[in-house]
């Protein structure tokens, strides 16, 4: 590992299904403690791209590296022990399985004392949860969810976070409340790649944004000169 | 299979037979113990069903062919046949370990169609094992002689075999449950039964997970097939029934549901307990099945979305 | 199953060359010289010997019967049945018992037994069918047990011990009536690989919902292939009770017949038209061979058989053959080249009432409400776009006006009639067509096929294979019309999608994301087609689009959907530049 070079960077990744290229050629870099956002509409990419980083859908080309060291064409549950967390879409939680269960679950790579502190710490940052350790994780509220999915994540102790739109079915106080949490991660040393189909709530979490569309990406640069940018709009609501 | 029940109730109907209350005590008592038998049939079948989505059709073979091994073991060496349940254990592990690797996972690489394809050799795979049995153990219903006494609580009689079976099976499948619920590897099975994907995302190795999963279903049926033999006469052509049971059990249960599976174990050994007593044997072999239509047609829907 | 897929080749192109008319030509005359030869065989038989070879003549016939009828049901229509000796076991007792009180005839008793397992399954199917995958095979597995056991107790049936017919003098005339009767379930299954209702069935088994929209009666087909299915080994076990003078429980419902039928079809080529008979031949002469040499061994045998066949070849030997180029399955209803255009020529539809109409419809999944209070109307001659984020309730509302999903409350109205009750594929044949957000194409099937099928189902029932052939030269799709659709790249995927849809010759089009995942000129084609939609019959159109320039253009109004509530409606222009939808759309702002 090489702690000067960027925590995640992708080279002409190309991944599909079947005869089907979702992505096509994609290349992007994730600076140490940058939040940068994956933005554009449903189906663009952003989900296989996230996948694809997370292993569970091996590369038909291209390089991902994770702090220097190539990750692409590894089994996902070793991506996540070498500290990539993975927030599904869909968040992929075990429907039967209590709150107190996905947090062991997440928290097993860690040493039992980082453990302890990481539970801790999660507990800090999303308090509902706390209150709910003994319910089982289907019978949440979507709020709930999201945030156990994120915590669940967190406790793999990741460097990079890979997060597939955390807004999505939520209400905009609950993503507020999610998107809060950012900072401090960042504090933490956790890098964020956010796949967000909302224009606005990607851009005003990031420090900078790619735009999807197709399988390529078609724009890039700061959060802040994207949201002045109109091609951004129209790329989205063809005007 | 329909011999031993004929037995059983004979049993109750000649020691219980002096008051109702009684007899109805004896029969519920009878059925507990079966169940809890059953539900140590049905819970292997349930982790490899809900982990791995197969359903395997060999399954009632695995416990005839541990069942007939049990009775050759102690016809040979006049042990307790209760000593090869570590055996059985180990060796259905390892067998269903292997089983799961050469068989099974090639053919869940096949996508949409793997779930048939699975149905299918596991299908050819219980027939070559109940040839086998065939083979080296002919085709005689067979019984270990174990325990024949009854242990008597004022008017109601124990089967000393079926006392000794159904606690050591319900012993088990607690064990099972235990683990399942308590330790991290079990709640790493059910994470990965319940949704690979975030499994994933934990860091578990889902395909370890599943290998794991197909060697202690495989080790617990034959450690019930090693239970079966002592209370109730077995021959190879017994493995499509007890296969059968097995789904039956968890079509009523639930699919994943290790609570609903338990519960649905006893209701049977009691349903069929009581049916053998006043309906003879031929209605205690169907009642699984004519359950098994009963609930897979007009049930509630949960039962319907199993396929 | 699987073996389809390598099967549908057919000759690439649109028209025959004269090598392909040559290659047809003799492979005709193949056919011809293997039919007689068969002939030859079979009459061969009885000539050589009326002993040994005789009996193994017939049982390797009863079981060509059996494989047969297992493969209308599980083969062709994809419902996999552990049970079919039920109706095996029926006709023996049938038989017998006919035979026995009634006195007919063995040959009336065994076309009665027929009638018997016919019946049957028209009491059972619509049942039964009702299961899927496993707990389909597993009922009637436990329905053969059942049967056993009432069998085994019924003491006019004999009980456990049976029934004893008088002895047959003449077994040619056994044989002779087996030889007719497996044509007859040849025949079966050559009307299911020929005609547009083994068409029907076969979608079933790729895809029962994707076929529904097409107009498909999913619930009849595969009734109707369930009893034929039935009445081949009903007819099958009178024979042979009739031919071994004796029937008792555990011979006529025994299961493990049924696994020798599952292995003889899966070797030979399950859903194919040779596989039974090949599979049955080879297992049945080998098996006789084996079991000569080593008695007992024969069930293992067959699971083994069975264990290798889906690890090596999954297609079995038909699968095999096909790699050669040889046994392919013909395109059904295909004509030679495709013909030339014809436009349909389509009746108005009289009166006022708007082409759809829904009424506050809710949708409620569970504690998720998907749809909330939503009303909407579309007249004659009008395109809707229905945008929205994620999970706003579009794809629902699709499902709910096409019968995919039953609404908790509200009205839809087609036409001014009320058609929430109205199953899916009646919506389909009356004119509602829908494209699917991901291609649910039938992918073993040719492009072809997957046309016709719905042309067969749709307005132009009556000429269906010019309707299709008009569909696949207007989409563009003509070039590969023999190409199987899953070898389609998935721009043309979701041209062949498109093209069912019209293939129903619909009035209301339904369409759900066709341009996502397109090429801007693939785009650009299937926006000229939805253009000229009008000119086609079609009353309305209704579009979900995330791709929103690529259909801003061509909507007269959009609605805008948000958390399952409509929040705008009006001219593209006014809406898009809406702040309320502008918000809902891009995102709220920190």
């Amino acid at each position: 590992m090489n702690k000067d070079a960027p925590a995640l960077v992708v080279e002409d990744a190309t991944a599909g299904i079947g005869p089907l290229t979702i992505l096509d050629g994609v290349s992007l870099e994730l600076g140490s403690r940058e939040v940068v956002a994956v933005l554009g509409a449903n189906g663009a990419g952003k989900t296989t791209l996230l996948r694809t980083i997370a292993g569970l859908l091996p590369p038909r080309r291209g390089s991902i590296r994770l702090f220097g060291e190539p990750i692409e064409g590894r089994p996902a549950h070793e991506i996540t022990r070498a500290g990539i967390g993975h927030v599904p879409s869909g968040r992929e939680l075990f429907p039967r399985l209590s709150v107190a269960d996905h947090l062991e679950l997440g928290g097993r790579l860690s040493s039992p004392a980082r453990r302890v502190e990481l539970r801790q710490r999660m507990l800090e940052m999303f308090p509902a949860l706390g209150q709910r350790l003994g319910q089982r994780a289907g019978t949440l509220s979507g709020g709930e969810q999201q945030m156990l999915a994120i915590a669940r994540a967190l406790m793999t102790d990741p460097r990079v976070l890979l997060l597939d739109e955390p807004s999505t079915g939520l209400a905009p106080k609950i993503v507020l409340s999610v998107f809060q949490t950012f900072p401090l991660l960042r504090k933490q040393g956790v890098s964020i790649l956010l796949a967000e189909q909302s224009l606005t709530l990607g851009l005003s979490a990031a420090d900078r944004a790619y735009v999807m569309d197709q399988g390529r990406i078609v724009l890039s640069g700061n959060a802040a000169a994207l949201a002045e940018d109109h091609r951004v709009v129209d790329t989205y609501l063809g005007r | 299979m329909r011999r031993r029940r004929a037995r059983r109730a004979g049993t109750a109907r000649r020691e219980g037979a002096s008051e109702v209350g009684t007899l109805a005590l004896q029969l519920l008592v009878n059925g507990i113990l079966l169940g809890g038998l059953y539900v140590l049939v049905a819970q292997s079948l349930n982790l490899i069903f809900g982990v791995m989505g197969v359903v395997n059709l060999a399954h009632g073979s695995i416990i005839a062919l541990a069942g007939l091994f049990t009775y050759w073991f102690s016809m040979r060496t006049g042990l307790s046949p209760l000593l090869v349940l570590p055996l059985a254990l180990a060796g259905g592990a390892a067998a269903g370990a292997a089983g799961q690797r050469l068989l099974i996972e090639p053919v869940m690489q096949a996508g949409a169609k793997a779930g048939l394809l699975s149905l299918i050799v596991t299908f050819g795979l219980s027939y070559v094992l109940i040839e086998l049995a065939l083979q080296v153990f002919g085709s005689d219903f067979v019984s270990v002689p174990y325990l024949q006494s009854s242990w008597k609580l004022g008017a109601l009689a124990f089967g000393k075999a079926l006392v000794v079976a159904g606690a050591f099976a319900a012993v088990m499948s607690a064990l099972l449950y235990w683990w399942l619920n308590r330790t991290y590897s079990g709640k790493a099975l059910l994470a990965a039964s319940q949704s690979p994907t975030g499994a994933l995302s934990c860091g578990i190795d889902v395909a370890r997970v599943r290998l794991i999963a197909f060697g202690i279903g495989v080790g617990l049926a034959a450690a019930a097939g090693v239970l079966v033999i002592v209370i109730m006469p077995v021959a190879p052509q017994t493995a499509s029934d007890l296969t059968l049971l097995a789904f039956v059990i968890i079509a009523l249960g639930g699919l994943g549901d290790y609570l609903g599976v338990a519960a649905a174990a006893l209701l049977l050994g009691i349903a069929q307990s009581v049916a053998g007593y006043y309906l003879g044997g031929n209605a205690e072999y169907v009642l699984p099945y004519v359950l098994l239509l009963v609930v897979m047609l007009a049930g509630p829907g949960r039962f319907r979305r199993l396929g | 199953m699987e073996e389809a897929t390598g099967e549908r080749r057919g000759e690439p192109g649109l028209t025959l060359g004269r090598e392909a008319a040559a290659e047809r030509r003799g492979r005709r005359r193949w056919q011809a010289g293997a039919a007689l030869g068969a002939l030859a065989v079979v009459a061969a038989v009885p000539l050589l010997s009326t002993g040994y070879l005789l009996q193994l003549a017939t049982d390797t016939l009863t079981a060509i019967i059996l494989a047969y009828g297992w493969n209308l049901i599980s083969g062709f229509t994809g419902y996999l049945s552990f049970g079919q000796v039920s109706f095996y076991g029926l006709g023996a007792y049938s038989t017998a018992l006919l035979v026995l009180h009634a006195h007919l005839p063995w040959y009336f008793a065994v076309l009665a037994s027929g009638v018997v397992g016919a019946a049957a399954a028209l009491l059972l199917g619509p049942f039964m069918l009702r299961l899927r995958g496993i707990l389909f095979a597993l009922g009637m597995l436990g329905l053969a047990r059942i049967l056993g056991v009432v069998f085994n107790s019924w003491g006019f049936a004999g009980a456990s011990l049976g029934l004893s017919l008088p002895a047959e003098l003449m077994p040619v005339r056994i044989y002779v009536a087996t030889c007719l009767l497996a044509l007859l379930a040849f025949a079966c299954n050559a009307f299911f690989v020929h005609s547009g209702f083994g068409l029907d069935a076969v979608s079933l088994n790729e895809d029962e919902e994707a076929a529904a929209a097409l107009g498909v009666p999913a619930t009849r087909v595969k009734v109707i292939a369930f009893v034929l299915s039935a009445i081949l080994p009903a007819m099958a076990g009178g024979l042979v009770a009739w031919n071994r003078s004796y029937m008792d429980p555990s011979s006529a419902f025994n299961s493990s017949l049924d696994l020798q039928i599952v292995v003889f079809v899966l070797f030979g080529g399950i859903g194919t038209l040779w596989g039974p008979f090949l599979g049955t031949l080879t297992l049945m002469l080998a098996g006789e061979q084996f079991g000569v040499a080593f008695p007992d061994l024969q069930l293992a045998l067959y699971g083994v058989v069975v264990i290798s066949t889906v690890l090596a070849f999954p297609g079995g030997l038909v699968g095999l053959a096909n790699r050669f180029g040889w046994l392919m399955r013909p395109i059904v209803l295909a004509p030679k080249t495709l013909p030339a255009v014809v436009p349909p020529a389509r009746p108005a539809r009289q009166g006022a009432a708007p082409v759809l109409e829904v009424r506050d419809l809710t949708v409620r999944f569970g504690g998720l409400t998907a749809l909330d209070g939503v009303s909407l109307s579309l007249r004659r001659g009008e395109m809707l776009g229905i945008i929205g984020a994620n999970g706003a309730g579009k794809t629902t509302l699709f499902n709910a006006i096409t019968g995919f999903v039953r609404p908790t409350s509200g009205e839809i109205l087609y036409f001014g009639e009320p058609i929430s009750r109205v199953p899916i594929f009646r919506r389909a044949q009356r004119g509602i067509a829908r494209s699917f957000q991901i291609p649910r194409l039938l992918p073993s099937l040719t492009v072809w096929e997957n046309v016709v099928l719905a042309s067969r189902h749709g307005r132009q029932s009556h000429r269906a294979a010019e309707h299709a052939a008009w569909v696949l030269q207007t989409i563009g799709l003509a070039p590969m019309w023999r190409d199987p659709a899953s070898r389609l790249t998935p721009g043309y995927q979701r041209q062949l999608e498109f093209a069912r849809v019209l293939a129903l010759d619909p009035e209301l089009v339904l369409l759900d994301e066709v341009m996502a995942g397109m090429t801007r000129e693939e785009q650009e084609a299937v926006r000229g087609v939805i253009r000229c939609l009008p000119e086609y019959g079609v009353a309305a159109v209704a579009c979900v689009e995330h791709v929103i320039a690529a259909v801003s253009d061509l909507c007269d109004r959009m609605v805008v959907l948000d958390f399952g509530r409509k929040i705008a409606e009006g001219a593209p222009a006014a809406v898009l530049t809406d702040p309320v939808v502008v918000r809902a759309y891009l995102g709220e702002p920190l």
